[in-house]
């Protein structure tokens, strides 16, 4: 039983899981915020999707006998078209993209055997090898080569020297298109000196649509989730309530190494300088620091303040990606935070919130609680203490994630409510 | 709809059709071919159905809460309504442990030996 708005999307899962037949009831959406009497009025009330009474659906579904189609086994084949289309101008095989879900609803690259086939000669993997698998939910996962992801990467505008990125975002396997009610978003962050060398913007306007590689390999990993990991389908893989923006192409970091102090964010996990690197994070979304309290302070401005304040307009579902422009880092230093760790631990230790607040939270009980009734710590303290005891926002200060990008032109800083997921080295794919 | 499609279904991911004459005079007749950007997805394995009860009288009904926001408030209203409606079915709430996402194989045991049906409540 689901509620009338994922009425598609649990019978189009239903057939991928094998069960195309599922006796699948509905009830009127959504459930949450309703009463305990409103509810009851759901069950006596309507199947809105049938229209017949929800708990004779409901014993009909148990008890009405099977039919020969319920109970068949074997194996379905899934369709996904011929290998090439056309040929056919341009113009139509564009159209061809965009009306069957193969594109973010730009223009894309018209992903000809020759252009794919310069693609694969930015990387010295052979092109039938298999990258990964990806799945953009609760879905069966899809495997892909690496000439699958070059033509993906055609698509998005990559040149071919941005081929081993793309591939080693693919074989992470992370889709950057979540199939949740909740409309997340993506970021990677790059390191290493292939930065330089695709001449990756990380000053003046580094978030911004400035520079091919920066645009084009973000852009890639939403099209690898829509076409590799089948995800990216408004009321099938994708339910995102109102969409987010930042999937057009993704949040995409190029650390300024060369301007920043700080340890670059890919030798804290462990990597060399001189390697290169990417790394996924996974969240809400990311925002700007102008509203925190006292940002406009005119002398010996506090940022660790300010980024905390920052801080407690997030959900600790996700944890925090904190991207400091290198002005904003230069006062950092000013006032003692010489390492990265140093500002991680007082952010960790001093943005609070009560145990209260924590637990009226809807992601901390849809995801927390359940841990805290396994035991779990923090969880289970958390959820045992007094309302009005201080917690900190996240279990531990890793969960605090500092990087630096931009142009010097203000000392400003922009926060993601995103978490760390994986690094991937880039090197292995050239 | 995805372009995926079981077999059997309406094949939507087919050859495109042909252009609009005069549609870009500037991109020409030429005539090119791409490729297919799709992943390759595994084949589906169909899963019979279980058997279906010949009534619920007297028989024993879970009802599951997976974890989702009010799913157990809606879940404990159809408890009432089975009390009130089957007197002799017995109804036993559970709510699955770990978030949605993760499975319980402890409770799909316990339903599979003391139990005859499940009902799932899926959010929001």
């Amino acid at each position: 039983m689901a509620t009338k708005s994922f009425a598609d999307l649990a019978k189009s899962n239903a057939s991928k899981r094998g069960m195309p037949h599922i006796r699948a009831c509905f009830t009127p959406h959504p459930v949450w915020g309703k009463t305990a009497e409103q509810l009851m009025a759901y069950v006596e009330g309507d199947d809105p999707v049938s229209g017949k009474p929800l708990m004779k659906e409901i014993i009909d579904g148990l008890t009405v006998p099977l039919t020969a189609e319920d109970t068949k086994t074997g194996m379905m084949d899934v369709n996904v078209g011929p290998p090439v289309y056309g040929p056919d101008t341009l113009d139509s095989l564009q159209t061809h993209f965009l009306n069957n879900g193969m594109t973010d609803f730009l223009p894309v690259i018209i992903p000809t055997p020759e252009k794919v086939d310069a693609m694969l000669k930015g990387t010295s993997h052979h092109p039938d090898e298999v990258v990964g698998k990806m799945a953009a939910g609760a879905f069966a996962a899809w495997t892909y080569t690496v000439k699958q992801v070059a033509v993906n990467a055609v698509m998005a505008g990559c040149e071919p020297e941005y081929f081993p990125v793309v591939l080693a975002v693919a074989s992470s396997g992370m889709a950057a298109l979540g199939s949740s009610t909740t409309s997340f978003a993506y970021s990677m962050v790059i390191n290493g000196p292939i930065r330089d060398k695709l001449n990756m913007n990380y000053t003046i306007g580094a978030m911004g649509p400035f520079a091919q590689p920066n645009a084009t390999i973000g852009r890639a990993w939403t099209l690898i989730g829509k076409n590799l990991g089948n995800g990216g389908i408004p009321g099938d893989t994708y339910m995102g309530s109102q969409g987010n923006n930042t999937n057009y192409n993704n949040i995409v970091i190029a650390e300024n190494e060369k301007d920043s102090p700080w340890t670059p964010f890919h030798v804290q996990k462990g990597f060399k300088p001189e390697e290169n690197v990417v790394s996924l994070f996974a969240g809400e979304d990311i925002r700007q620091g102008h509203g925190a309290r006292r940002a406009g302070v005119l002398e010996n401005p506090m940022f660790d303040d300010q980024i905390s304040d920052i801080f407690r307009t997030l959900t600790s579902q996700f944890d925090a990606l904190v991207i400091c422009d290198p002005l904003t880092v230069k006062r950092l230093v000013e006032q003692g935070y010489d390492t990265k760790e140093k500002l991680m631990d007082w952010l960790w230790k001093n943005t609070q919130r009560t145990a209260k607040d924590y637990r009226d939270s809807a992601f901390v009980y849809t995801f927390h609680y359940p841990r805290a009734l396994r035991g779990e710590e923090p969880y289970a303290t958390w959820y045992k203490c007094p309302e009005g005891t201080l917690i900190p926002y996240w279990p531990k200060p890793d969960n605090i994630v500092l990087v630096v990008a931009g142009g010097q032109t203000n000392p400003f800083f922009q926060v993601g409510n995103l978490t760390y997921r994986v690094s991937v080295s880039i090197d292995k794919w050239m | 709809m995805s372009p995926a499609l079981l077999a059997g279904a309406e094949l939507q991911a087919q050859q495109p059709k042909a252009a609009k004459a005069g549609k870009s005079p500037a991109a020409g007749n030429a005539q090119f071919e791409a490729l297919n950007p799709k992943g390759s997805p595994p084949p589906v394995r169909l899963i019979p159905m279980a058997p279906r009860l010949d009534t619920i009288h007297g028989k024993t009904i879970y009802l599951v809460d997976t974890g989702f926001m009010s799913g157990g408030v809606l879940l404990q209203q159809m408890q009432i309504w089975f009390n009130k409606n089957y007197p002799d079915v017995t109804v036993v709430f559970r709510k699955k442990a770990g978030s949605y996402m993760e499975d319980d194989p402890p409770l799909w045991k316990e339903i599979k030996e003391k139990g005859n049906a499940a009902i799932m409540a899926i959010g929001h």
